[in-house]
C-alpha cells in the first residue's frame, strides 16, 4: 500500500487533464465512458484535449457501441494532430471491420475514411477491401463512400489497390442504396480526376435506371446527376432514358425534381422529334410550378434555376406566367427573381396582363422593387415591338405620379427605348422635360441630358435646359459630365448659334483645364480638335446614325448557359457562375500519354508538323503554385502572316553573332557549347516564338539550358517561367532573366535550378511540364523529360567492399532488371569514360561465359544510391541492366537515363 | 483448500482487474497467446498494428490483458501503457535465435522503466512446438534473466498453438499477485 500513499506527495495539484487521464484509465467501464464523454464535451467547446490521445484510444476496444462512437469521434478530430500515435488505433479498426455487427463494421470503415493521416492510410486498405465485398449492403455502401474519401487522400493508392474497379462493380449491386452510393463515390472521384474514371455504359445505364426507382430520394439525386452527364448514343436511346426518368418529376423532394429536370434537359438536346420535345416540355411545367409553392428559400433556388431553364426552353413555362406574379408577402429576393422571369416570359399574348402587374408593383413601397418594376416595363418595351407603345403609355402614367425615383427610373428606360425605336416616340420628350428639376441621380440625369442632346433640334429650349445643368458642371459625377460634354457638342453642331457657342467654350474649358478626369479630358480634346479642324467631319462623326440596341434580358451567353444548365440543382445554377469560379479543386496532374511519341520526336529533331504540336498543349495543369497558369487560354493557331519557322540555328554562331543580346548575368556560368538543344515549343505552335531547352548538370549544379528564338513580327519581353510539380521537385532557383527579344533574334539562357521544391505525389515520372509566358503572347506550355543522369552526383563512387555489402543488404525485391535490346557497347574503355563523366562510377568487371558483366555505382541528391549491373556481349546489340536501390520506384527513370547515356 | 483460496482472492482483488501487459518482438506469438487464454482456441492473426485488450478470467481473478504490437515502429509507444501495470508477460519466439539479442535488449530496456518498477515478470519461451526451439534454460541464459534483481520473475516453456504452458504461467501470476508481489 506504500504506492498508494506516495501519490499524496506527487500529485497534489491536479488540473482537468490529469483528472480526465486518471478517469480514462479507471478500472470501471462506466467511469471510463463518462470520462470519454467529458473529453468529447471539452473538445466540442474548443479545449485542446489532444494530450489524452492514447488514453482515449485505449478505450476504443469495447463492447459498448456508444463509447466506441465517442472514441471514433475523438479520433476523427485529433488523429491529424497526433499522426504518430494514430497508428495505435489501426488494430482496432481492423478488428472492428470484422465485427459480427454490421453497424460496427460500417462505423469502422466510415471513420477510417475520415482519418487523413498518411502513415495509417495504407493499413486501412485491407479492411476497406473486405468491406467492399461485405455481405451487408450498409457496409458496402459505406465502403464505397470511403473509397472516394481515400481517393482524396491518396489517389494512387486507390488505383493501385483496384478500389476503383471494386466500386464500379458495386454499380451492378443488387441493393439500390449501394448502387446510389457507388455512383456518388465515383462522381466525386471523377470530379477530382482528369482521367475518365466513371463512364456510364449501356450496361451500367440499365442498372442505374433500375436502381433509380428503388433507392432513397438522395440516392435518386446522385443517380440522376450521373445520368445527366451520360451522352446517349442516339435520339432513340435518349428518349428511352427520359421516359424511364419522367416519373421522378412527380417526386415530393425538390432536389429530385430539379435533378430530373436537369437530366431531361440534357438528354433533350439529342432528341430530334419535335412532338417528343413538346410533350416533355409540357410534362416539366407542373413540377416546376409546384416548386413555387414551397418555402421562400426553396422558391428562390427554384426561380434561379427556372431563370436558366426558360432561357434555353421558353416554351416550358410560356403559359405559366401567372405563377410568377409577385404576392404581396413574398420576400424581396423572391420578388426580384420573379420579375426577371416575368420579363423573360413576357410575350405579345400576355403583355397586357404583365403590364398591369408591373404597374401595380411600381406603386409598392420597396424602392428597389419599384425601380426594378419600372425597368422591367422598359425592357418589355424593348423586347416586344408591338407592345412598345403600351409600355410607354404605362411609363408616362407612372411619371405623372411624380414619385421621384419612379420618374428617374422611367427616364433611364425611356432613353433605351429611344435607342431601340429611333424617331418613333419623341413626342413624349415634352412630358419628360417637365420633370427635369426633380432629377438628382447621376444615371437619370445622364439619360435626360443624352435625350436633350440627341433631340436638340426638336426641343425649342434645349440650350436653356442644358445651360441649367452646366452651372453645376464641376460638381457633377463623371458620368453626367461626359454626357453634358457630348450633348453640348451635339447642340452646337445642330444649332451653331451664339448661345451654344458660348456654352461649348465653357464646357470645353471645364472639361480640359479644370478636370482631373483623363477620360473626360481626352474626350473633350477630341471634340475640340474635331471642331477646330473640320466641323463638317465632326458633324458626320458626332451626329452619325446609331445602331439600334436590342433586348438584353437574355444576358448569359450560350456556352455559359450550357454549362450552367448542366449544373442545375447545384450552387452553380443558383449563383449563375460556373463551379470552377467558386470551388477550388486540385486535380491530379495529367499523366501524359504522348510520352513515347515525345521521345521519338526528340530524336528526330522535332519535325514542325509532329503530332505533338498538332495536339496543342495538354490541359493546363491546375497546380496552385503555378501562378503563371492562372487565366491562361489555349494558344490560338499561329497567324498565317508569321514567317516560316527558322531551322534550329547553330548555337555557337548565334552566341558569337549576338553577344549583346545574350545577356547572361555575370555570376552565372556561361553556356558551354554542345549539341543543339531539342526544340520543345516549335515556332509554328508558339506564334513565332521557338523555345529549345534541356536540363544540364554542370559543376555539381543543375541548370535548365534554354534558347529563345523570336521569329514573330513583334518584340517580346517580360518572360517568366514556371515548372509544374514533378517527381524531383525541380523548380527555378531565381527569376528567368531574358532581355527584350527583338524580332529575328535569339537568346540563350542558363537558368539555375533547385531540387525538391515542388514535389509531385505519386510514382516517379520523367515528365517535366513547363510554362513560359511573356507580355505579348498567351502562356505557352510544353513538356520536357527529366533525365536522371543529369542529377548523378560526384559522391556516387563506392568502394568494392561497401558495394558488395550494400548489394547484399538490399532485399531481392529491390532488384529491378530491364533489357535494352537496341543498345550496343562497342569500346569498353570509351564507354566507361563516358559513364564516369556522367558520375556513373565503374566498380568491377567480370566474365560470365561469353558475356561481360560490369558493375557501377551512382547516386542522386538526397543520397539515393543505385547499384548497377550491366551484362552484355561487347560489339553485339542488347544490354541487360539490373539495378538495386533502396528506392526501386525510381527504377523506370533510371533506365531511361542509362539508355540515353549508352546511346550517346 | 481451493475454496478457501478463491475466497481469499476475491477479497483481495474485489472486482478489480489486474492490469497485465503482453510484450515481445513482432511475430513472438503475443496475440495468439492472448486469444488462446481468452477464448481457448487458436485464431489466425495478422501483425498487430496497435493493440488488443481483452479481459481474461482465471482462478477468480480478472486479468485485463493488453497485447501490444511488437513491430519496431510501435515499440516506442509501449511506454504509453506502462502506468498502473501489475505484471508483464514477455513473449519470446524461442526458435528465432537470430533475434534473441534484440529480444534481450528490449526486455532489459523495459525493466529499466521507472513506471514498471513494481511489476512482476513472466517470460514465455514460446513456440516450443517448432523444431530447433531453445528450451527455458537456454532462453533464460540468452535473456540474461539471472541479472534481474528486486523483482519476482519466472519463465515457462509454452506453445500457444498447442496451448501448453500458458495456464501454468497464469497460475504463477495469480499466486504471485495474490501474495502481494505486485
Amino acid at each position: 500500500m506504500s504506492g498508494h500513499d506516495s501519490k499524496y506527495f506527487s500529485t497534489t495539484k491536479k488540473g482537468e487533464i490529469p483528472e480526465l487521464k486518471e478517469e480514462l484509465n479507471s478500472q470501471y467501464k462506466d467511469k471510463r465512458k463518462d470520462a470519454v464523454k467529458k473529453v468529447i464535451a471539452a473538445m466540442t467547446v474548443g479545449k485542446d484535449v489532444s494530450s489524452l490521445f492514447t488514453d482515449v484510444v485505449n478505450c476504443m476496444q469495447t463492447e459498448n457501441l456508444e463509447l466506441k462512437k465517442l472514441v471514433y469521434l475523438y479520433l476523427i478530430n485529433y488523429a491529424k494532430s497526433q499522426p504518430d500515435l494514430a497508428i495505435l488505433a489501426v488494430n482496432t479498426f481492423v478488428k472492428d471491420s470484422q465485427d459480427p455487427n454490421p453497424l460496427i463494421r460500417a462505423l469502422a470503415v466510415r471513420t477510417m475514411g475520415c482519418i487523413r493521416v498518411d502513415k495509417i492510410t495504407e493499413y486501412l486498405c485491407d479492411p476497406l477491401q473486405r468491406c467492399l465485398k461485405d455481405d451487408d449492403p450498409y457496409v458496402r455502401k459505406t465502403a464505397a463512400i470511403c473509397v472516394a474519401k481515400l481517393y482524396d487522400i491518396n489517389a494512387e493508392l486507390v488505383e493501385d489497390r483496384g478500389f476503383l474497379e471494386s466500386v464500379k462493380d458495386l454499380i451492378s449491386d443488387n441493393n439500390p442504396m449501394v448502387v446510389a452510393n457507388a455512383v456518388a463515390a465515383l462522381t466525386e472521384i471523377q470530379d477530382n480526376s482528369i482521367r475518365p474514371v466513371f463512364e456510364i455504359t449501356s450496361h451500367t445505364l440499365s442498372k442505374l435506371l433500375t436502381a433509380l426507382n428503388e433507392c432513397t430520394e438522395w440516392g435518386q439525386v446522385f443517380i440522376l446527376d450521373a445520368l445527366s452527364r451520360y451522352k446517349a448514343a442516339d435520339a432513340r436511346e435518349a428518349e428511352n432514358i427520359v421516359e424511364r426518368v419522367t416519373p421522378r418529376l412527380q417526386h415530393a423532394n425538390c432536389a429530385v425534381v430539379l435533378s430530373a429536370v436537369k437530366m431531361i434537359l440534357q438528354q433533350m438536346e439529342l432528341i430530334t422529334s419535335t412532338d417528343v420535345v413538346r410533350n416533355l416540355c409540357k410534362k416539366m411545367a407542373p413540377p416546376l410550378v409546384t416548386l413555387l409553392s414551397a418555402e421562400p428559400e426553396i422558391q428562390y433556388v427554384a426561380l434561379r434555376n427556372i431563370n436558366l431553364i426558360v432561357q434555353r426552353r421558353p416554351t416550358i413555362l410560356a403559359h405559366e406566367i401567372k405563377v410568377f406574379f409577385c404576392k404581396y408577402n413574398d420576400p424581396i429576393y423572391v420578388k426580384m427573381e420573379k420579375l426577371e422571369i416575368m420579363i423573360k416570359l413576357a410575350s405579345d399574348r400576355n403583355i397586357d396582363q404583365v403590364l398591369l402587374e408591373f404597374k401595380e408593383y411600381a406603386t409598392e413601397v420597396d424602392v428597389d422593387f419599384v425601380r426594378k418594376a419600372v425597368r422591367a416595363i422598359g425592357r418589355c418595351a424593348i423586347k416586344l415591338e408591338r407592345a412598345a407603345e403600351r409600355c410607354i403609355s404605362v411609363l408616362l402614367e407612372l411619371i405623372k405620379i411624380k414619385v421621384n425615383y419612379v420618374v428617374q427610373e422611367a427616364i433611364i428606360v425611356i432613353k433605351d427605348i429611344f435607342r431601340r425605336y429611333p424617331n418613333t416616340y419623341e413626342s413624349i420628350i415634352a412630358t419628360l422635360c417637365e420633370s427635369l428639376d426633380t432629377l438628382d441621380e447621376p444615371e437619370a440625369k445622364a439619360s435626360m441630358i443624352w435625350i436633350i442632346g440627341e433631340y436638340a433640334e426638336r426641343i425649342d429650349n434645349a440650350d436653356e435646359l442644358l445651360e441649367s445643368f452646366l452651372e453645376s458642371f464641376p460638381e457633377e459625377p463623371a458620368q453626367v459630365q461626359l454626357q453634358l460634354l457630348t450633348a453640348t457638342v451635339k447642340l452646337f453642331l445642330k444649332k451653331p448659334t451664339e448661345g451654344p457657342q458660348q456654352m461649348i467654350q465653357v464646357v470645353l474649358n471645364n472639361a480640359t483645364v479644370e478636370t482631373d478626369n483623363p477620360d473626360l479630358r481626352d474626350r473633350a480634346y477630341i471634340y475640340w480638335r474635331l471642331l477646330s479642324t473640320d466641323p463638317e467631319a465632326a458633324k458626320d462623326i458626332v451626329l452619325a446614325e446609331k445602331p439600334v440596341i436590342s433586348d438584353d434580358s437574355n444576358l448569359l451567353d450560350s456556352s455559359l448557359l450550357d454549362e450552367l444548365l448542366a449544373n442545375i440543382a447545384t450552387l452553380s445554377s443558383v449563383y449563375h457562375k460556373p463551379p470552377e469560379t467558386f470551388v477550388t479543386r486540385v486535380k491530379a496532374t495529367a499523366q501524359k500519354t504522348e510520352d513515347d511519341e515525345y521521345a521519338e520526336g526528340s530524336e528526330a529533331g522535332y519535325p514542325e508538323s509532329s503530332a505533338h504540336s498538332a495536339d496543342g498543349p495538354t490541359s493546363p495543369p491546375t497546380s496552385s503554385s503555378n501562378d503563371a497558369h492562372v487565366g491562361a487560354t489555349r494558344p490560338a493557331p499561329a497567324p498565317s502572316t508569321s514567317p516560316p519557322a527558322a531551322p534550329v540555328p547553330d548555337l555557337m554562331g548565334d552566341l558569337l553573332g549576338m553577344s549583346n543580346n545574350s545577356i547572361v548575368p555575370v555570376d552565372q556560368p556561361s553556356t558551354t557549347p554542345g549539341p543543339p538543344l531539342p526544340v520543345l515549343l516549335p515556332a509554328s505552335t508558339g506564334q513565332g516564338l521557338q523555345i529549345s531547352a534541356q536540363l544540364k548538370g554542370q559543376d555539381g549544379q543543375i541548370f535548365y539550358s534554354l534558347l529563345f528564338e523570336n521569329n514573330s513580327q513583334i518584340p517580346l519581353d517580360g518572360f517568366m517561367i514556371q515548372f509544374n510539380k514533378n517527381s524531383l521537385g525541380l523548380a527555378a532557383a531565381g527569376p528567368l532573366q531574358v532581355p527584350q527579344l527583338q524580332p529575328g533574334t535569339s537568346v540563350a539562357i542558363l537558368l539555375p535550378m533547385v531540387l525538391f521544391q515542388n514535389m509531385s505525389a505519386g510514382p516517379p515520372s520523367s515528365l517535366l511540364q513547363v510554362a513560359v509566358k511573356n507580355n505579348q503572347q498567351p502562356v505557352w506550355y510544353f513538356n520536357d523529360k527529366i533525365s536522371l543522369h543529369v542529377f548523378f552526383t560526384e559522391d556516387g563512387r563506392m568502394e568494392r567492399g561497401s558495394f558488395l555489402e550494400t548489394w547484399r543488404s538490399l532485399p531481392d525485391s529491390n532488384e529491378i532488371t530491364k533489357d535494352l535490346p537496341g543498345i550496343t557497347v562497342n569500346g569498353v574503355e570509351s564507354t566507361l569514360d563516358r559513364l564516369v563523366e556522367s558520375n556513373m562510377f565503374f566498380i568491377a568487371k567480370r566474365k560470365h561465359s561469353n558475356q561481360d558483366v560490369f558493375y557501377f555505382s551512382a547516386k542522386i541528391p538526397r543520397g539515393v544510391a543505385f547499384l548497377i549491373e550491366l551484362t552484355t556481349v561487347v560489339g553485339t546489340p542488347g544490354v541487360k541492366c539490373a539495378i538495386k536501390t533502396p528506392n526501386p520506384e525510381m527504377a523506370p527513370l533510371f533506365f531511361e537515363a542509362i539508355e540515353t547515356l549508352l546511346k550517346s | 483448500m481451493g475454496i478457501f483460496f478463491s475466497k481469499m482472492f476475491s477479497s483481495v482483488f474485489g472486482n478489480k482487474e489486474a492490469r497485465i501487459l503482453v510484450l515481445g518482438l513482432d511475430n513472438a506469438g503475443k496475440t495468439t497467446i492472448l486469444y488462446r487464454l481468452q477464448m481457448g482456441e487458436v485464431v489466425s492473426t495478422i501483425p498487430t498494428i496497435g493493440f488488443n485488450v481483452e479481459t481474461v478470467q482465471y482462478n477468480n481473478i480478472k486479468f485485463q490483458v493488453w497485447d501490444l504490437g511488437g513491430q519496431t515502429s510501435i515499440r516506442p509507444y509501449w511506454r504509453c501503457y506502462f502506468p498502473n501495470t501489475q505484471a508483464i508477460i514477455y513473449v519470446v519466439d524461442s526458435s528465432d535465435t537470430d533475434r534473441l539479442m534484440i529480444a534481450k535488449d528490449e526486455f532489459h530496456a523495459i525493466l529499466e522503466e521507472e513506471e514498471l518498477r513494481g511489476a512482476i515478470v513472466l517470460v514465455f519461451a514460446n513456440k516450443q512446438d517448432l523444431p530447433g526451439a531453445l528450451d527455458d534454460v537456454a532462453v533464460t541464459e540468452a535473456l540474461e534473466l539471472h541479472k534481474i534483481k528486486n523483482r519476482q520473475w519466472t519463465i515457462f516453456k509454452t506453445s500457444a498453438i498447442k496451448g501448453e504452458g500458458l495456464f501454468e504461467g497464469l497460475d504463477w501470476l495469480s499466486n504471485t499477485l495474490k501474495s502481494g508481489g505486485g
